[in-house]
């Protein structure tokens, strides 16, 4: 297991005698490392390490300015719902004062309406009472000759029996018929 | 009536009880390995007794722990000789560059692990380059920086990888003489960190002659503010400790490796082969794996580190006027 060759302890300076071979390759191969990392590695890792930190960065901005730009959309569109809010509360408060308007018109005409309704009703009234009248005045009239006939057994020419009826009639009043009290004044 | 009869009544459902249940995984592995560890002195201590025998060679003081450091020649290519600290070193650089350029081959937007792993340490060796040295000195040596760190760093990481290379001691298989295996680092000899140091010296001397002249570069490694006959005794001091940083850099990694190796090495068992006691061997051991923990995870990281660190300070300090 051990080292079968005896070592002179003189000779043990090799751990700090410098092996000028070793010297030679260590610098060779480290002078090589150096070209070809430089050459091929190094560029490409900074390269890389720019190129992301450009995304990065890139990124970064590109995400600031569609926040900017999300916060400006957002600040127009509580803009524009605060317009929109004031729009449809005007836009009721319209309807809600031409529904009031409209509904006091149509009362108002509804009204109307009645009050002609009534006033035709009342003319209506009026003319059939003057109707009912004229028919009364003249059947008092065809009674009255009749009855006159009957009594005066004389027949009466038609011209002297319109007159005496009329005459006869126009004395009578007929006012409390008309308001419906009826009933004669003499 | 018996010993039942008299202990005292096992009262259900108190806070103890979940305690006394059993030890948890962890905690069994842990006592498993202790009492391995005791078992295995004990055992020792019983086989080979307290005070064993040394080997003869150990006896004689022709083996020595440090052998396992000494570069023996295992061919020859013309002027070319080949032995383990090269072949540590063509490993680190065939690692270093096959690691660094299959990731630098296959970059993506979004890394995976090694990736990450690579544009860490490059994103670190920037900042370091920047923080040190000027723009242009800084596009012009980071380049140097990074491949001293990624280099010595490999190169030591490796070191604690037991490899064949112990050719002072083999065994057989199956009628091949293998070497050993061993742990070994290039850089635990003096040879690899005192060429690195050297280039280091001459770059940052280059450029501080460059950017000064030579008699202002010399004048630069005065102290500001120092006048009078005190020059004369502050100015070979200045000089003296611009020359040992050159020994300063050299003798940090080597020392720190060829140290952390040999400690590994006696922990893991030399030393109980020293003293010829194989249960030491056994004591030993855990301490041996504690080090090599540290060593290979801390040591190895932290000296790669600072020699680049003080590379880029160097280079940097050299243009700088006091």
């Amino acid at each position: 297991m051990l080292s079968a060759a005896a070592t002179p302890l003189a000779s043990r300076s090799f751990l700090i005698t410098p092996n000028v071979g070793l010297m030679i390759w260590t610098i060779v191969v480290f002078v090589i490392s150096l070209l070809i990392l430089r050459r091929l590695v190094f560029p490409r890792i900074g390269e890389a390490l720019d190129n992301r930190a450009k995304a990065i960065s890139g990124d970064l901005d590109a995400a600031t300015h569609t926040r900017e730009e999300a916060e400006k959309v957002l600040e127009e569109y509580r803009e524009r719902l605060k317009e929109a809010r004031a729009q449809s509360e005007e836009i009721v408060q319209r309807a809600r004062q031409a529904a009031d308007t409209h509904e006091q018109e149509a009362k108002a005409k509804g009204q109307d309406i009645l009050a002609e309704a009534a006033k035709k009703g009342e003319r209506d009234i009026e003319a059939a009472t003057r109707r009912a009248l004229d028919d009364i005045r003249k059947e008092i009239a065809d009674l009255t000759i009749l009855a006159t006939e009957k009594v005066t057994r004389k027949t009466l020419d038609t011209a002297d029996q319109r007159q005496l009826v009329e005459q006869a009639l126009n004395e009578l009043d007929f006012s409390g018929i008309s308001t419906g009290q009826g009933g004669s004044q003499n | 009536m018996s010993a039942v009869a008299g202990a005292p009544p096992i009262t259900p459902g108190t806070g103890d009880a979940p305690e006394k249940r059993g030890m948890t995984r962890g905690r069994k592995i842990a006592y498993s390995v202790v009492a391995a560890w005791l078992g295995g002195v004990i055992f020792f201590i019983l086989i080979y007794g307290f005070k064993g025998n040394k080997a003869p060679d150990v006896a004689s003081g022709a083996f020595s722990p440090v052998d396992e450091f000494r570069l023996d020649t295992w061919f020859e290519a013309g002027p070319v000789a080949f032995n383990k600290g090269v072949l540590y070193l063509l490993i680190a650089v065939a690692i270093t560059l096959g690691l660094m350029i299959y990731v630098a081959r296959r970059l993506k937007q979004r890394p995976g692990r090694l990736q990450v792993v690579v544009e860490s340490f490059y994103d670190f060796t920037r900042n370091m380059s920047r923080e040190n040295l000027d723009t242009n000195l800084q596009r012009k040596y980071f380049p140097l920086i990074a491949t001293i760190f990624v280099f010595i760093l490999v190169s030591n990481l490796i070191g604690y990888i037991p490899l064949p290379v112990n050719s002072g001691d083999k065994f057989k298989i199956f009628g091949a003489h293998i070497p050993s295996l061993q742990i070994f680092a290039a850089d635990t000899n003096v040879a690899y960190p005192l060429i690195l140091a050297l280039s280091v010296f001459v770059l940052f001397t280059y450029e501080g002659v460059k950017h000064h002249g030579p008699i202002g570069y010399v004048k630069s490694l005065m102290p500001g503010g120092v006048k009078g006959p005190i020059v004369l005794l502050i100015f070979p001091i200045e000089i003296m400790s611009n020359f040992l940083r050159l020994i300063s850099l050299t003798v940090r990694l080597w020392a720190n490796l060829l140290a952390g190796h040999l400690l590994i090495a006696f922990m893991g068992g030399e030393l109980g082969v020293l003293v010829g006691d194989p249960w030491v061997s056994w004591l030993l051991l855990p301490f041996g794996v504690a080090i090599f923990m540290f060593e290979a995870v801390l040591i190895a990281g932290l000296q790669a580190f600072i020699f680049a660190i003080l590379t880029a300070i160097y280079i940097g300090g050299s243009v700088e006027s006091h």
